[in-house]
């Protein structure tokens, strides 16, 4: 280094540091495997990878997961059939599970019950009898049963004991046993949000595409529709479409006939969404260059601008779902749903929703609680979704 | 026939000599006490009848106070006509017809009626009540053909000829028709009666024959209704008790008009009954209505009725009870229920499907599904076996009643009734064990059902499973009340569910048309009652022999004219009736829970709790209820 | 904006048209007419029906003329203003209406003031703390309001409300104050028994708002100009308050179309569980037994509600938003 001034006066060079490694002109572009793991990852293992930072919504579609794969062996699971009668244990309240009678481990069990009618009051009353512990049984054979109404079967994953009844969850009043019906009745309800939602997407995104895509009067038609729909109250259009379901169908047609209604009419919301998207989306480079290149209407919307909102569309079904089950409940308190002796936790809450309930029997407003995890689950993982949805944000 | 009519008529005087018409004073309520004062109102002896009805009851009591009702609609403003029960004629505890608007009546050879009237009675606004308001109803509505286009009401005529009327004096009416009308009385004395009589004095500026036709026009207009006739008819529905300003010989006068929330009912300065002191009736100054939701009925009786037995369910007495034992405010009694049955169940004799009719036309079909009910199960584990395992039939507190009546074919034998059904040939069964129909159809019976309440569900899934024992399966189709009927009438419906007889407990003079095929309204043979009631113009002819001879008897029972002869037919038909099993009854006589408040007397401990005969609370005379302990009169706002 | 003004207005008419055939129609649909159901209810009640009286009554309620003819009866009859006749009421349907529209009115406009009031603090907390524990508490809390069925929540706060609160329950004030003049008692009255009725309406929608109000602040707050304020050095809550919250707050006016008659309809099951004098119960009531001209109008008043409420919130976002003005039409 010169440190002395040069004759013409130039100033000196500032100190500075040189590396003396090997110069490599891709150093900047070259990742780490770190980086390249999110660099070259799809849009959907964005989508999983920022899911999984929401860890309630992780969990809620864990719970969701479980409940569905359930509905699958309700038969096997519930403890009774849907509608074993026991006439001599109506309106029982809960049996607890003990583990040790009078100090000694035994194993889950429930103390028998003991009847007494109370003529005064007209009042059943059940007490425990501490003499009398009847085990539990795990996988043992009990009520017969339909798997699907198709296979029969007899195999429980757990059987009330010989010699008495065990009612985890009460019975109701005509001694059936809740915690069974609860879980038949989870069949009905979890799948009907999905065949509703399923009917209601369809509708949606035809509608909702042809809306955004092409604009002008297609989209007023639409809209148009959209409001006129929206317009009428719900009530009297669930009035007037459950009574013209005709009467000589069986219980089973009227369920799919009440999704497929509720489906009907919610599927305005989901359209708008769809459009509007599609609208904003419309205007963007690529989609201008898909045009440009020649790609006709149909490819442009199916292969270029449906993933964009994909992520939207699940967010928004998701969060549809836990509607079409309220929705059903709301439906059965009219008496307008689903009727016996297809069970679903509509049904139930109708028959709880009486002051005699409220006061004497609480227990049978238990189906509220798997409704209410239901609903929140959906909701926090549609929030999670959603939130996922836009990975690139 | 003479005897008959001699009874009736002393019946009535008896009531008249019997009871001292010398009072010392007549006590009015408290209630008027300004208005006498102002001399708004004369004293209350010029208000009452010269002759009043001497009111007879378990113990006398004070005016004042007010008893709270809950009520559902307010379409229910006519329940207290029911309940206030002041008709011409009325059901006395022994069902049987006393004077009581009128001071007396005769009855002769069962066709020719004379009611006389009591001196001095009047309406609630103070005009006389005379034979005018007869013929004002007579000549003015009924006879007008454009209030009654269709002419005088069916109820008024004896096989299609009108009553001959006549009015000899302002006091005294006469009813007479050619042939026997056994109906007659018992309708002045229903719960939803006949009225034949009206407040001529105020109608009169709604008829065009009377009023200014320029006003008219304008009042018709300004009410929104199409036709002065319309109008007429709107504002005359003593029944539907719902016009403040209609006068009316009631105890309690409605004060506000609907819709409200609050019905608030004052007593009526010119009520024609006393008690036997001398006090004006009725005891209560006031009733109030106050509109809930049924379905809070039952939570809100215990603190907010003083009197409560509609809309409160046998499966409330449990909730009742607690309340009863933890505020001490109410007694909850159990009345018995006045209906052939809780639930019985009406195969469709005249159905459109024939392969159906043919099958529930045998006899042996309806007798086997009766047999394989369990009527014991249901009655242990939905009523607590406080009902009566029985077909839809008399009970036993009915003086016709006979054991028999209840238990023929109502035995549960699951061996016969299979028996019964192999021996008609449907011994082919299906999937699951079930019967086949003889074109092949497995026999699944869809029950139709208008009722929304939990405990009908519960006793028809027991009784499905009970018929599921023979090879029958069922299911049932709930609808709205209408469309239930219509499915009937028109005949698509197989089978349908309803509460039982209407009158479970008549005597031999009252009539027995609920057995016998004359109306559209019973549901197991709609087309036959159709028939009947249209005189032939639509509906079916009836075509089963038994049928027909429950028809021909029924026209005999009007014809009849004593109680013996009346009996003999009751007899005959009920022996038709048991035999044929035409309904299938299940438990009857479910207690009737009834909220009262402690402070209130007079009010039967036990009862029976009927609509038709006893308009409910009105057979007991709530004009004689009254409380020891009275509440601030609860106030209405000017009108 | 004149001609967006007018065209709007415009599209208005047949939208109309076509929602009052459309619920004349859903009201017809169901078999059967008004009479029958009167007829139906007087004979489960075990009262006497004259069938001869059935057919004027007809006649003169003009029942039995051809579907077009009742529709264009009450269709001319709207355009008047005469919202025609109550059959199952027996008066005019707007006496029947009246009160019951006012205080469903009063009930809907608390449960709004409650949404708003309860959701925005919230979703302005969740958004900016976002992921933290006050977040997941709160929209947790927001959403059982949102999963529990509101007739099962409403039966339940009125039983405790009866036995814990002493309140008489079923209807919105005391029994002796029904039908009294106004007093500040009466008043207080309604004060204490609204509670309930506007919290198991209002809690779903607190649930739907907080999440939709907490996704636009979120979206907004990502954007460049929020980072670029930062950096600039203003102030944190002048900086959420000036612009972000501005623009999210336009899901609010965008939703103000449906929010008065989605609340009337929202407020159905519930008014019809707790007995309150709302409107609820009158039109499930008037559906059910075919009462057509009180529901058909009634429900007519609801749509008409609606149309003019999307259009107002189509107008006050083309002010706000030049892009919806000049149209969005195919740019092919």
């Amino acid at each position: 280094m010169n440190e002395q001034s040069s004759s013409h006066g130039v100033p000196a060079p500032l100190p500075h540091y040189v590396s003396t490694a090997p110069f490599d002109p891709y150093s900047v572009e070259r990742t780490t495997a770190e980086q390249e793991k999110i660099y070259l990852a799809s849009q959907w293992k964005l989508m999983a990878l920022k899911f999984r930072r929401h860890r309630i919504a992780v969990l809620s579609a864990i719970v969701l997961g479980i409940m569905y794969a359930s509905t699958l062996f309700v038969e096997f699971l519930a403890p009774y059939q849907q509608d074993t009668r026991n006439v001599q244990h109506i309106y029982a309240a809960p049996q607890p599970v003990h583990f040790f009678h009078k100090g000694e481990f035994i194993g889950p069990f429930v103390y028998a019950l003991d009847y007494k009618l109370d003529m005064q009051n007209l009042k059943r009353i059940f007490t425990e009898n501490p003499e009398k512990p009847l085990k539990i049984r795990f996988f043992c054979r009990g009520d017969k049963y339909n798997w699907w109404g198709v296979v029969p079967g007899d195999l429980h994953l757990i059987c009330p004991p010989e010699g008495g009844p065990m009612f985890l969850l009460g019975s109701d009043r005509l001694g059936r046993d809740m915690l069974s019906r609860i879980l038949y009745g989870m069949r009905i309800s979890l799948t009907i949000g999905l065949i509703g939602v399923a009917v209601s997407i369809v509708l949606g995104v035809i509608l909702g595409g042809l809306a955004g895509y092409y604009g002008g009067w297609v989209d007023d038609i639409v809209q148009r529709v959209i409001e006129v729909i929206r317009s009428i109250p719900h009530l009297p259009l669930w009035l007037a479409l459950a009574a013209i379901l005709p009467v000589t169908w069986s219980p089973l047609l009227v369920y799919f006939g009440i999704t497929i209604i509720l489906g009907l009419i919610d599927w305005t919301g989901l359209a708008r969404a769809v459009r509007s998207r599609l609208l904003s989306l419309r205007e963007e480079d690529f989609c201008v260059a898909a045009q440009l290149m020649g790609a006709s209407p149909r490819r442009i919307i199916f292969r270029h601008l449906m993933p964009s909102f994909m992520s939207h569309l699940i967010a928004s079904a998701t969060l549809a779902i836990p509607n079409m089950i309220l929705g059903e409940t709301a439906l059965s308190f009219l008496g307008l749903g689903i009727r016996p002796p297809i069970t679903s936790w509509g049904v139930l809450l109708n028959e709880a929703q009486n002051i005699n309930v409220v006061v004497l029997y609480p227990w049978l407003m238990l189906p509220m609680v798997p409704v209410i995890i239901v609903v929140l689950a959906f909701n926090f993982m549609g929030d999670g979704l959603r939130d996922a949805a836009d990975p690139y944000r | 026939m003479k005897r008959r009519d001699f009874l009736l008529t002393s019946l009535g005087a008896g009531l008249v000599l019997g009871a001292p018409t010398a009072f010392a004073d007549f006590i009015g309520s408290p209630y008027f006490k300004d208005k006498e004062a102002s001399g708004d109102l004369p004293p209350v002896a010029e208000r009452l009848p010269k002759n009043p009805a001497v009111a007879k009851m378990p113990e006398l009591g004070q005016q004042g106070g007010e008893i709270r009702m809950l009520m559902a609609s307010d379409k229910d403003t006519r329940i207290l006509v029911a309940y206030s029960y002041a008709r011409l004629v009325c059901y006395d505890r022994e069902y049987k017809l006393v004077p009581d608007i009128c001071e007396s009546f005769t009855v002769e050879e069962g066709r020719i009626f004379t009611f006389k009237l009591r001196d001095g009675h009047k309406w609630s606004d103070g005009e006389p009540f005379t034979s005018e308001a007869f013929r004002y109803f007579w000549e003015d509505v009924a006879n007008n053909e454009e209030l009654m286009p269709t002419g005088v009401p069916t109820s008024l005529r004896v096989e299609g000829k009108p009553a001959k009327v006549e009015f000899p004096d302002p006091l005294t009416v006469r009813y007479s028709w050619d042939k026997p009308n056994a109906e007659f009385l018992p309708q002045l004395a229903g719960a939803s009666p006949l009225f034949i009589f009206r407040p001529g004095h105020y109608l009169k500026k709604f008829h065009k024959k009377y009023a200014d036709a320029a006003k008219l026009e304008e009042t018709v207009k300004e009410s929104g209704q199409p036709s002065w006739a319309a109008l007429h008819n709107r504002r005359d529905n003593q029944y539907r008790n719902d016009n403040p300003k209609l006068p009316t010989l009631d105890p309690w006068v409605l004060q506000n008009k609907p819709p409200q929330d609050r019905y608030v009912f004052a007593r009526n300065p010119y009520y024609y009954r006393v008690d036997e002191k001398g006090q004006q009736l009725p005891y209560a100054d006031q009733v109030v209505f106050t509109k809930t939701d049924s379905k809070l009925i039952p939570a809100k009786a215990a603190d907010d009725s003083d009197l409560q037995a509609r809309n409160v369910r046998f499966d409330n007495y449990t909730f009742l009870k607690e309340k009863e034992d933890k505020q001490q405010k109410i007694w909850v009694r159990l009345w018995d229920d006045g209906r052939g049955n809780k639930l019985s169940l009406c195969p469709n004799l005249t159905c459109n499907d024939m392969v159906w009719r043919g099958v529930m036309r045998d006899v042996r079909f309806r007798r086997a599904l009766s047999m394989a009910i369990d009527r014991e199960e249901i009655n242990q584990y939905i009523y607590f076996g406080l009902g009566l395992p029985s077909n839809n039939t008399v009970l036993p507190f009915s003086p016709l009643y006979k054991p028999e009546y209840s238990t023929t074919w109502a035995t549960t034998d699951i061996d016969q009734a299979n028996q019964l059904l192999d021996e008609m040939g449907l011994s082919k069964r299906g999937d699951d064990n079930i019967r086949l129909l003889p074109d092949g159809k497995p026999m699944i019976i869809i029950v139709d059902t208008a009722g929304e309440s939990t405990e009908e569900t519960d006793v028809l899934q027991l009784v499905r499973d009970s018929w599921k024992k023979v090879g029958v399966d069922m299911f049932t189709k709930p609808s709205e009340l209408e469309v239930f009927r219509n499915r009937i009438f028109a005949g698509d419906s197989i089978m349908a569910v309803w509460t039982g007889m209407d009158n479970g407990f008549p005597n031999a003079d009252m009539s027995p048309w609920e057995f016998t095929p004359t109306s559209q309204q019973q549901l197991q043979w709609a087309k036959w009652g159709q028939f009947h009631e249209t005189s032939g113009e639509s509906g079916e002819k009836i075509d089963l022999p038994e049928a027909q001879q429950l028809f021909d008897l029924m026209n005999q029972w009007r014809a009849a004219l004593d109680t013996e002869s009346r009996t003999k037919i009751w007899e005959q038909i009920l022996a038709i009736w048991t035999d044929q099993v035409y309904t299938i009854g299940t438990v009857a006589n479910v207690p009737q829970p009834v909220v009262v408040n402690r402070h209130m007397h007079n009010v039967p401990e036990k009862a029976i709790w009927s609509w038709e005969p006893g308009a409910q609370f009105g057979v007991y005379k709530p004009d004689t209820f009254w409380l020891d302990e009275q509440r601030p009169l609860s106030k209405v706002a000017e009108q | 904006m004149f001609r967006y003004f007018v065209q709007r207005l415009l599209v208005m008419i047949p939208t109309l048209i076509v929602i009052s055939i459309a619920i004349f129609v859903i009201i017809q649909a169901p078999p059967g007419d008004w009479i029958e159901t009167y007829i139906a209810q007087l004979v489960a009640q075990g009262e006497a029906v004259d069938p001869a009286k059935i057919d004027f009554l007809r006649k003169t309620y003009g029942l039995d003329q051809p579907f077009y003819m009742q529709y264009l009866k009450w269709a001319g009859g709207l355009i008047q203003g005469d919202l025609g006749y109550s059959f199952g009421h027996s008066m005019p349907v707007n006496e029947v209406v009246g009160d019951r529209l006012s205080l469903t009115v009063v009930v809907s406009l608390a449960s709004i003031l409650f949404v708003w009031i309860v959701s925005f603090p919230i979703a302005v907390y969740s958004a900016v703390r976002q992921y933290s524990v006050g977040d997941y508490l709160f929209t947790f809390l927001g959403y059982v309001g949102l999963a529990t069925p509101s007739f099962l929540l409403a039966l339940i706060l009125l039983y405790f409300a009866k036995e814990y609160f002493d309140l008489s329950i079923g209807g919105l004030m005391d029994p002796q104050y029904m039908g009294a003049e106004w007093s500040w008692a009466k008043f207080q009255s309604i004060l204490s028994h609204l509670w309930i009725p506007v919290l198991v309406i209002g809690l779903p929608g607190t649930a739907g708002m907080i999440r939709r109000l907490r996704a636009n602040l979120l979206d907004e707050l990502n954007k460049q100009y929020v980072t670029t304020g930062r950096a600039k050095g203003l102030p944190p809550g002048r900086l959420l308050v000036k612009y972000p919250l501005r623009i999210s707050l336009n899901p609010f006016i965008a939703d103000i179309g449906s929010l008065l008659p989605e609340l009337i309809s929202g407020s159905v099951i519930v008014s019809v569980v707790m007995a309150l004098p709302l409107t609820g119960p009158m039109l499930l009531e008037a559906l059910r037994s075919q009462d057509m001209y009180l529901a058909g109008s009634f429900l007519m008043f609801m749509a008409f509600l609606t149309v003019v409420g999307v259009f107002i919130s189509d107008i006050m976002l083309a002010l706000l938003d030049p892009r919806i003005r000049l149209g969005a039409g195919a740019s092919k």
